[in-house]
C-alpha cells in the first residue's frame, strides 16, 4: 500500500523538478530522473528522438507503424529526450511488464505535469521495494515538445523494432553537446513484452462537481479500442477506493437538446408502463441518464469514427497492448497548488491498484472485450448488440441489388423475344445473347468511377506539394482536379451500353443494381475495419443508394409520389456529399459562426496525417457512391 | 522454406540473391512471373483459337452454322487472355513473388500441346506441371481424351445420328450405304489410341528425365526419396499449418491426431472422388472438363493460393460463347470482389490487431470455397444446358 513517507516524497520530488524554472538544454530533468531512478536502484535508460511529419504518402495507409522518416534538416537541440526507468520483477521472468507514462513538456514545466511526474515516482519508489511484484516495470517521463503522441510513439517504435534507427544522427549530437550525458545511459534497455500501460496526466482544469473527476481516454486509431477490463478496474477502483467521480468523454451540445430530452421522456414512460405489466421488465432509464449516456455514445462514436487516436495511448493500440490515458482533475473551487498532497495520495493509490491487478493475471485480459462503445464508464454496447443494429440498416442493400438485378434480367427476354419475332427465319433459336453477362457494362461504369475515387484519394499528395497556398485553394484544386479527372475517365472510357443491347429502361437499373452491391460490400469492409464510420456512412449512404431513380423518370409520372421521391433524391444527393456533411456536422457541434471553406481541407489532412481508414473510406466508397447515384439519377432515356 | 521443385528452385533461386541497386529485392523474380503470365496468356490465346475453329466446324457439321451466324461469337481466346492478364490475382501472384504463374505456365502448356495435337509437348508440359505441384496429376484425363478425340465437341452421340442421317438419306438416294462422306467430318467417333500410347511414351521420357536431373541436384541432400518427402509428402501430409486462403490449415489444426491420417485420406480422396464421374459426364469436352478439374483441385488442395484462381478464372473465359447463358454471374462476380477484399482485412484483424481471432479469417476462406462450388456448379450446368440446346436444335432442324 502506498504509504504516506512514499508520497511526501513524491512531493519532494516534484517540487525539485519545478525548481528548474529556466532550462537551456533539456538535459536537467532527464538527469535528476537519472538520479533518483539509480539510487532506487532501477535501470535507467534515454531515448532520443526527432518528430516525425506525418505528411500524406499513400503506402502509408498499408504499412505498418514503422513507417516513419527523418526530416532531413534537423538540429541537436530539436532532440526530445524520453527518459526510461524499469524495476525488474523480484518474482517475475521479465517476460511482461506494465507500463506508466508521465508526458511532460522539457521545454516549459507546468505544475500539473510535475504532479504527475511525482505520482508516477513516489508509485516507483513503492514499487522497488514491494516483493509481490511479477511483471517488470516501466516508467517512462515522455518529453512531449513534439507532442505526447510523438514521445510515446517513437519510443514504442525503437522498442520494438530492435534497432535503433537514429543511431547515426544521435553519435553526431552526442559529440557536441549533449556529451555530458552517460554513455550508460544510451543503450536501450528493454523489458518483456507489455500487458498494459497507463498514460497518467493532471489537469489544472477544475470540475463542476463536488468530486475530483478522473477522465478516461480510451479511443486508439482507426477506432480500436483496448481491452474494456482495463477501464472496468480502473473505474471499479477509482469510484469506489478513491471515491473518483469517473468520466468519459461526451458530446456537451447534446445535453440540451429538445428533441432528445422528449425521447428520453417517452422511454422513461414506457419503461414505467412495461414495469406496471409486468416487474421483470425494467428497461425504463431516467431522462436525465438517457441523455448523458446518448451524448456519451454520441461522443464514443464520434471519436472512433474520426479514427484519431485522443491521447498518447493510441500508439500502444498499434503494438496490441492495451493502453488508456487517465486525466486527472482537481474538483469545484480548487487549485492543485493547496491539494497537491491529497492528489498524490489517491492517484498513487489507484494507479497502485491497477497495477497489482495487471500484475496478477496470469494471462492476458480476455480476448473478446475488443469491440464496444461506451455509454458511460461503467456501461457498454457489445459488438453482438450494435452489429445487429447496422445489420438491420444495411440489409436493404443486397435484397435491393438481387431484385433490381432480376427485374432487368428478366424483362430483358421479352424483348428479346420481340426482337426475333419480327425475323421469322429464327423464331425457333433461343440463342445466345449473354443476357446473363450484360451487367458488366453497368460493372464496367462502377469500375470506372472507383478508378477515379482511387486517383482523388491520391491526389492530395500532389496538391500538398504545392508551397504557399492556403487551404481554401489547396480545396478548391482538389475539387476541380477531380472533376477535370471525372470528365476525363468518362469521355475516355466512352460509352458504357453498346447499341447493340442498348435498352435505355434497364440500363440504369442494373447501374443502380451495381451500385448498391457495391456499396454493400463498401459498407461491410468498413464495418470491420472501423465500426463507427460505417455506421455513419451507413445512414447517409442507405437511403441515398436506395430511393436513387431517374429525375426525368419522376418528371415523366408526374404523380405526387414520385415528386416527393425526386425531391428527397435531390436533398439526399445535397447532403450527401462528404464536404457537406463535414460543415453540417461541425455546424451542428460547434455553431456556424467562424466556419470557413478550407476547414475541410484541414480536417481532411489530419485524417491522413494519423493514417486514419475514415480517410480511405470516405473517398473510396462514399465518394464514388455519391458520383454513381447522380449519376442514376441525371439518367437519360 | 522452401517446400517446391528443386529444379525451379536451382533457376529462381539464383535471382532471389542478385539484387539490384535502388530496387525492390524480389524484382527479377517477380520478372519471371510476368513473363511467365504473359507466354501463359498467349498460350490460352492460342488454345481458344483451336477451340473456335473446331466449334465453329464442328456446328457446320451439325448443320447449324446458318442458323447461328446471326449470334455475336465472342473471339473466346482473346477474351481469356485478357481475363488471364487483368486479373487482379495474377497481378498479386507477380507481385507477391509466387512461383504459381511457372506453375500456371505448364498446365496450360500441357492443355495447349494435347488441343494442339503436340503429344510430346503435352506430355512436357503434364509432367513438369505434376512435378512441380503435384496437383495437376489428374489432368492426365483431359489430356488423353483431348489427345484422343479432338477439342471439344457437342455431344458424340449428335454426331452419330447426324451419320447415320446423311447416310440413310444417301443410302435412300443412292443405294449405296457403305459410302460415308468422312473427309470434312471434324470429329471422330473413334479412339486415336496411337496418340495416347504416343502420349504415355513421352510422358516415362520426360518423367526419367525430370528424375533424373532431381537425382543429380539433390543428390547431396539425401537424394530423390528424400525429395519425394520433402515436397510431395509436404502437400499431401499438411505439416504446414500456417493460415492460407483455402480450408485445410485450420482443420488440420483443430483435430485431434489420431483421426488426423483418416482426415488427410479423406480430403485427398475427395478432389479423387469427383474425376471419374466428371470424365464421364463431360468426356466430350475435355478442355472444359480441365477447367473443372483444375477448380476443384483449387478448392481442396493443402495449400492454395490466388495464382490458382487466375488460372481456372482465364480458362473458364474460353468458354464464354458456351456460358453465356450461365446464373448467378452477377452473385459470384460481387462474392468474388468481397471476399478478396474481406480476407486480408480479417487477417489484419486477427494476426495484427489482435481484436479477430482465426475464425474470422477462417470465415471468409469458408466463404471463398463456397462461391468456388458455386462457380463450378453454375458452369457446369450451363455447360450442359448449352449441350441440350444444340441438341434440342438438332431434333428441331431434322424435323
Amino acid at each position: 500500500m502506498l504509504s504516506n513517507d512514499d508520497v511526501s516524497e513524491g512531493e519532494r520530488f516534484m517540487n525539485q523538478i519545478l525548481r528548474f524554472d529556466t532550462m537551456s538544454t533539456g538535459m536537467e530533468i532527464p538527469e535528476m530522473i537519472t538520479a533518483h531512478i539509480m539510487d532506487l536502484g532501477g535501470e535507467v535508460n534515454h531515448h532520443k528522438f526527432l518528430p516525425q511529419f506525418n505528411r500524406f504518402h499513400p503506402l502509408h495507409f498499408f504499412l505498418g507503424p514503422d513507417a516513419g522518416t527523418v526530416p532531413e534538416n534537423y538540429s541537436c537541440s530539436s532532440y526530445g529526450i524520453n527518459t526510461v526507468g524499469i524495476i525488474r520483477a523480484p518474482r517475475g521472468d521479465g517476460k511482461e511488464a506494465i507500463v506508466l507514462v508521465t508526458p511532460y513538456n522539457s521545454l516549459k514545466i507546468t505544475r500539473a505535469e510535475a504532479l504527475s511526474m511525482g505520482i508516477a515516482y513516489a508509485l516507483f519508489s513503492l514499487l522497488a521495494r514491494v516483493t509481490w511484484l511479477s511483471k517488470d516495470i516501466v516508467w517512462l517521463a515522455g518529453d512531449s515538445r513534439h507532442g505526447e503522441y510523438t514521445a510515446v510513439a517513437s519510443w514504442l517504435r525503437d522498442y520494438h523494432t530492435a534497432s535503433f534507427g537514429d543511431l547515426k544522427h544521435s553519435e553526431i549530437c552526442a559529440a557536441s553537446n549533449l556529451s555530458e550525458m552517460k554513455t550508460m545511459h544510451n543503450s536501450f534497455r528493454h523489458a518483456g513484452t507489455m500487458a498494459a500501460a497507463l498514460v497518467i496526466k493532471v489537469t489544472n482544469r477544475s470540475t463542476e462537481f463536488e468530486k475530483d473527476a478522473l477522465t478516461i481516454y480510451a479511443e486508439a486509431s482507426n477506432g480500436q479500442m483496448p481491452n474494456l477490463d482495463l477501464i472496468n478496474i480502473v473505474n471499479y477502483l477509482a469510484v469506489h477506493g478513491q471515491g473518483y467521480r469517473v468520466k468519459v468523454q461526451k458530446i456537451w451540445s447534446l445535453l440540451n437538446v429538445w428533441w432528445l430530452k422528449s425521447l428520453g421522456q417517452l422511454i422513461e414512460m414506457l419503461g414505467k408502463l412495461a414495469g406496471s405489466l409486468n416487474p421483470q421488465w425494467n428497461f425504463g432509464i431516467p431522462v436525465s441518464e438517457y441523455v448523458e449516456c446518448t451524448a456519451t455514445l454520441a461522443s464514443s462514436l464520434y471519436n472512433q469514427a474520426l479514427g484519431v487516436p485522443t491521447g498518447p495511448h493510441g500508439a500502444f493500440r498499434d503494438y496490441q497492448v492495451d493502453a488508456i490515458t487517465m486525466e486527472i482533475s482537481p474538483k469545484f473551487s480548487s487549485s492543485l497548488n493547496n491539494r497537491q498532497y491529497e492528489i498524490l495520495l489517491h492517484v498513487g493509490r489507484l494507479v497502485e491498484g491497477v497495477v497489482r491487478s495487471v500484475n496478477n493475471l496470469l494471462e492476458k485480459f480476455h480476448q473478446s472485450f475488443f469491440l464496444y462503445l461506451l455509454t458511460s464508464p461503467s456501461r457498454f454496447v457489445s459488438v453482438g448488440v450494435y452489429m445487429i443494429a447496422f445489420a438491420l440498416l444495411v440489409a436493404p442493400l443486397p435484397l435491393v441489388a438481387a431484385s433490381l438485378f432480376s427485374d432487368a434480367t428478366k424483362s430483358n427476354p421479352d424483348a428479346e423475344k420481340d426482337k426475333y419475332a419480327s425475323k421469322p427465319a429464327s423464331t425457333l433459336q433461343p440463342a445466345p445473347t449473354f443476357t446473363s453477362w450484360k451487367w458488366l457494362y453497368a460493372a464496367k461504369q462502377v469500375l470506372v468511377v472507383h478508378l477515379w475515387s482511387a486517383i482523388v484519394t491520391l491526389l492530395p499528395y500532389f496538391v500538398d506539394q504545392i508551397p504557399d497556398s492556403s487551404p481554401t485553394t489547396k480545396l478548391s484544386i482538389w475539387i476541380v482536379l477531380s472533376i477535370i479527372t471525372l470528365l476525363f475517365l468518362d469521355s475516355f472510357s466512352g460509352s458504357s451500353f453498346p447499341s447493340t443491347i442498348r435498352s435505355r429502361d434497364t440500363e440504369w437499373i442494373l447501374l443502380k443494381s451495381v451500385t448498391v452491391a457495391a456499396t454493400f460490400i463498401g459498407l461491410c469492409l468498413m464495418s470491420v475495419i472501423n465500426f463507427a464510420t460505417a455506421e455513419i456512412g451507413a445512414l447517409l449512404l442507405v437511403p441515398m443508394c436506395l430511393t436513387a431513380v431517374p429525375l426525368r423518370l419522376d418528371n415523366k409520372v408526374n404523380t405526387l409520389r414520385a415528386l416527393i421521391r425526386g425531391a428527397c433524391n435531390v436533398i439526399f444527393i445535397f447532403v450527401g456529399f462528404p464536404v457537406t456533411v463535414f460543415f453540417v456536422l461541425k455546424g451542428a457541434l460547434e455553431g456556424f459562426d467562424n466556419m470557413r471553406f478550407g476547414d475541410f481541407w484541414n480536417w481532411a489532412e489530419s485524417l491522413w496525417a494519423w493514417n486514419s481508414a475514415t480517410y480511405i473510406y470516405m473517398c473510396m466508397v462514399h465518394l464514388p457512391c455519391w458520383v454513381l447515384c447522380i449519376q442514376t439519377l441525371l439518367h437519360r432515356f | 522454406m522452401y517446400h517446391g521443385s528443386p529444379l525451379l528452385l536451382s533457376v529462381l533461386g539464383p535471382l532471389t540473391a542478385i539484387k539490384i541497386e535502388g530496387q525492390p529485392n524480389h524484382l527479377l523474380c517477380s520478372l519471371v512471373s510476368v513473363i511467365a503470365d504473359f507466354i501463359c496468356a498467349l498460350l490460352i490465346r492460342a488454345t481458344g483459337r483451336i477451340l473456335q475453329t473446331a466449334r465453329g466446324l464442328n456446328l457446320k457439321f451439325l448443320g447449324l452454322d446458318t442458323m447461328l451466324e446471326d449470334i455475336e461469337i465472342m473471339p473466346s481466346g482473346d477474351i481469356a487472355a485478357l481475363v488471364y492478364l487483368w486479373n487482379p490475382f495474377t497481378i498479386f501472384t507477380c507481385v507477391g513473388f509466387n512461383t504459381s504463374p511457372v506453375e500456371n505456365l505448364f498446365v496450360v502448356l500441357s492443355l495447349y500441346g494435347a488441343s494442339a495435337g503436340i503429344v510430346p509437348l503435352a506430355a512436357f508440359g503434364w509432367v513438369i506441371a505434376s512435378h512441380l505441384s503435384l496437383y495437376p496429376v489428374v489432368l492426365v484425363i483431359p489430356v488423353i481424351l483431348l489427345l484422343g478425340y479432338c477439342p471439344d465437341t457437342p455431344p458424340r452421340k449428335l454426331f452419330l445420328q447426324r451419320d447415320l442421317q446423311k447416310t440413310g438419306a444417301e443410302g435412300s438416294t443412292k443405294n449405296h450405304v457403305q459410302h460415308r462422306p468422312l473427309t470434312n467430318k471434324p470429329t471422330e467417333a473413334t479412339f486415336f489410341w496411337w496418340r495416347v500410347i504416343l502420349f504415355f511414351m513421352w510422358a516415362s521420357i520426360w518423367i526419367a528425365y525430370v528424375l533424373i536431373l532431381c537425382a543429380i541436384s539433390v543428390k547431396e541432400y539425401g537424394g530423390l526419396p528424400e525429395m519425394f518427402k520433402r515436397t510431395y509428402g509436404f502437400i499431401l501430409t499438411v505439416k504446414d499449418l500456417s493460415p492460407n486462403i483455402g480450408v485445410l490449415w485450420y482443420f488440420f489444426a483443430e483435430v485431434f491426431d489420431f483421426f488426423r491420417n483418416f482426415f488427410l485420406i479423406v480430403f485427398h480422396v475427395n478432389i479423387l472422388f469427383m474425376i471419374l464421374p466428371l470424365a464421364i459426364r463431360l468426356n466430350h469436352r475435355p478442355c472444359f472438363l480441365a477447367f473443372v478439374y483444375l477448380a476443384i483441385s483449387s478448392m481442396l488442395k493443402s495449400y492454395p493460393s490466388v495464382g490458382d484462381s487466375a488460372l481456372y478464372l482465364g480458362l473458364m473465359a474460353l468458354f464464354v460463347n458456351e456460358l453465356a447463358e450461365m446464373q448467378f454471374s452477377f452473385f459470384l462476380f460481387c462474392g468474388y470482389v468481397g471476399v478478396s477484399l474481406l480476407s486480408p482485412v480479417m487477417h489484419n484483424l486477427w494476426i495484427w490487431r489482435g481484436t479477430g481471432n482465426a475464425n474470422f479469417y477462417y470465415a471468409t476462406a469458408m466463404v471463398y470455397a463456397c462461391f468456388q462450388i458455386i462457380l463450378v456448379v453454375e458452369s457446369v450446368n450451363a455447360m450442359l444446358n448449352h449441350d441440350r440446346k444444340i441438341r434440342k436444335l438438332c431434333t428441331t432442324t431434322e424435323g
